[in-house]
């Protein structure tokens, strides 16, 4: 029982990274209909600066920050290069995330080197109904939560929220009343950067981080992700905290060798039945 | 004639090679024979895939696996493409009706999911990988040098480009054409775009098996980590550099690439520069090439230079 109740805790916790990851890609893909493979770059920069600000001896809280800004900063310039030229196709922006993504590789070698990095998150050990665990899944639990609720709160209440919804729903529409779609676009990277950047961050202590660690946090958040159909965020946290407890639960009673394929199979599953029930033909938004 | 040309200019090349330049003759042949499946994939049936590499890494172990339990080497190269196209077929029927970016997520999902079980498989030598596979040998005759390994690389990717140079010009060539400009109207005509799609998946999959046997044969070692997820990102930049839909395209673009990663490793790996340092620059090259390409380039190198060509043709008549 004890040993059901630690694996469903840090499972949350794993998933609550995935969730982030997912919603990066969510708000960027509601926004500007791109796919953005270097969403799982944004994680690994903004842990690597954190670990090195935290080496140079910063506080906890000011380095994390840091990494995250790092990762808002990384979003803007994959938005700027993805989609800031005119008539940039959705297809085409997808092919240069996926090359600002091995781009940021060539960058995170230079700097950090190839070897696997970590650092202390929330010291000490957890007792939940009986389970032992690391208390840093408690921490990423805690941040995720208000995390998502600011995040329905910003796309519901505020004017820039209502805006990137707006462009979200109806681009034409959106442009006919005045709101800059590829300024919106912009606005969605950035914030998908900063939500892939805390991702990593948060995550980073329970999971060492390597310059190629991007392909598994990209695959599963956008497993996480397609359940919603890429467009609700509050579907990618249901989707992402699934993948994790499922992925925890075979690692546990399965062998730990089999996680990967859990989360992997679950997506494809899931996109195939998707294709099969809305036919071979997406429907466009009009 | 341009054709003639460039076959004869292929075959005396490997003759003219230093020895130490051989290998990556022979490498980047190979990557030219995926490369062609890829552009046959992504600019006639309107496809990305991320894990061709997969099918590589199908017919390598496919031919590896069969040579080392005493198969002869020939059926064992011969299984590789088989097995690989078989697999696709398998992999494609549900996956394909994934368009776009679903598709090259569910193609990369592949791909890790092989990956991972290769590395669990004792049978196939586990993460360490399988070794001790036989030299190519037809035979008697035993291939050795790196010369034979680069004249049957040249081989394969012939036979790749032959195949798909047949299929581009062919009915259903033309179908899968009109089909990734609009599959609704395509359909509409009458073209069975869901068959031609699978046909044409498991072809680029029986040309990437059937480079991998090869590429077994030529290092007798295959491990999971030689057929990595950036592998398949590397054919599709080979592919979109090159140019997709043409012939000339992926041997270009295959050609270009590996030669530039191969001066800059050369340049990175000269004393006083950083153990990183190739690694970086390839990581580099990839990034650069790849994002300018589709952002300034979108056809591709090969249909710019012959704009180009075709430019100057025309200035030069008009003048005169």
């Amino acid at each position: 029982m004890s040993d059901l109740v630690g694996y469903l805790v840090t499972g949350l916790g794993l998933g609550a990274g995935f969730a982030l990851v997912a919603s990066g890609l969510v708000a960027i893909y509601r926004v500007t209909r791109v796919v953005n493979f270097a969403q799982g770059a944004f994680a690994v920069l903004a842990a690597m600066l954190t670990s090195s600000l935290l080496g140079a001896g910063l506080p906890h809280g000011v380095a994390e920050a840091g990494g995250v800004l790092l990762g808002a900063a990384a979003g803007l310039i994959v938005g700027v290069v993805a989609i800031g030229r005119p008539g940039t196709s959705p297809g085409t922006s997808l092919i240069v995330t996926l090359g600002l993504g091995v781009l940021a590789y060539a960058i995170e070698v230079l700097i950090w080197g190839d070897q696997p990095r970590s650092y202390p998150g929330v010291p000490g050990v957890a007792e939940v109904a009986g389970a032992r665990l690391q208390a840093h899944y408690l921490l990423i639990l805690a941040v995720t939560g208000p995390v998502f609720a600011v995040l329905a709160w910003f796309f519901s209440r505020t004017d820039l929220g209502k805006a990137l919804s707006a462009c979200a729903s109806n681009p034409y529409a959106a442009r006919v009343v005045g709101i800059s779609v590829r300024r919106m676009g912009l606005h969605a990277f950035v914030l998908g950067g900063a939500l892939g950047g805390l991702a990593g961050v948060l995550t980073t202590p329970v999971q060492q981080v390597t310059f190629d660690s991007d392909v598994a946090l990209i695959v599963n958040g956008f497993a996480a992700a397609v359940l919603g159909g890429l467009t609700r965020p509050v579907v990618a946290l249901a989707g992402g905290l699934l993948l994790g407890v499922a992925q925890t639960l075979v690692a546990g009673y399965g062998g730990g060798a089999y996680q990967v394929e859990v989360a992997l199979v679950l997506m494809l599953t899931v996109m195939i039945i998707q294709s099969a029930r809305s036919g071979p033909v997406p429907a466009t938004a009009s | 004639m341009r054709l003639a040309v460039a076959a004869v200019a292929a075959l005396v090349l490997p003759l003219l090679l230093p020895e130490r330049h051989l290998a990556t003759f022979v490498l980047l042949t190979l990557a030219a024979a995926v490369t062609v499946g890829v552009s046959l994939l992504m600019g006639y049936a309107g496809q990305v895939s991320l894990g061709q590499a997969s099918f590589s890494a199908i017919g390598a172990y496919t031919a590896g696996l069969l040579a080392v339990h005493g198969v002869p080497p020939v059926p064992a190269l011969l299984a590789a493409p088989i097995v690989a196209a078989v697999a696709a077929v398998l992999i494609g029927f549900p996956l394909l009706r994934l368009r776009g970016h679903h598709l090259a997520f569910a193609t990369l999902a592949v791909q890790l999911i092989l990956l991972s079980l290769l590395a669990q498989a004792e049978w196939a030598g586990g993460a360490i990988g399988l070794q001790g596979i036989p030299r190519f040998s037809v035979g008697d005759f035993s291939l050795r040098e790196d010369i034979g390994y680069a004249y049957l690389a040249l081989l394969v990717l012939g036979i790749a480009l032959l195949v798909s140079r047949n299929v581009v010009s062919s009915r259903p060539g033309r179908g899968l054409r009109a089909a990734a400009t609009s599959e609704i109207a395509a359909a509409a005509s009458g073209v069975p775009v869901g068959g031609y799609r699978l046909v044409v998946f498991a072809l680029s999959a029986s040309f990437a098996g059937l480079a991998g046997g090869v590429y077994a044969f030529y290092l007798g070692y295959l491990a999971p980590g030689s057929f990595p997820v950036l592998l398949s990102i590397e054919y599709v930049v080979m592919a979109v550099v090159g140019g997709l839909g043409t012939l000339a395209g992926p041997v270009v673009g295959a050609v270009l690439i590996v030669v530039l990663v191969q001066v800059l490793n050369t340049l990175g790996t000269m004393p006083g520069m950083p153990d990183y340092a190739p690694s970086v620059l390839s990581y580099a090259v990839y990034a650069l090439l790849l994002v300018g390409c589709v952002l300034f380039l979108p056809r591709g190198v090969v249909p710019a230079l012959r704009a180009v060509a075709d430019r100057g043709v025309a200035r030069r008549t008009g003048a005169g």
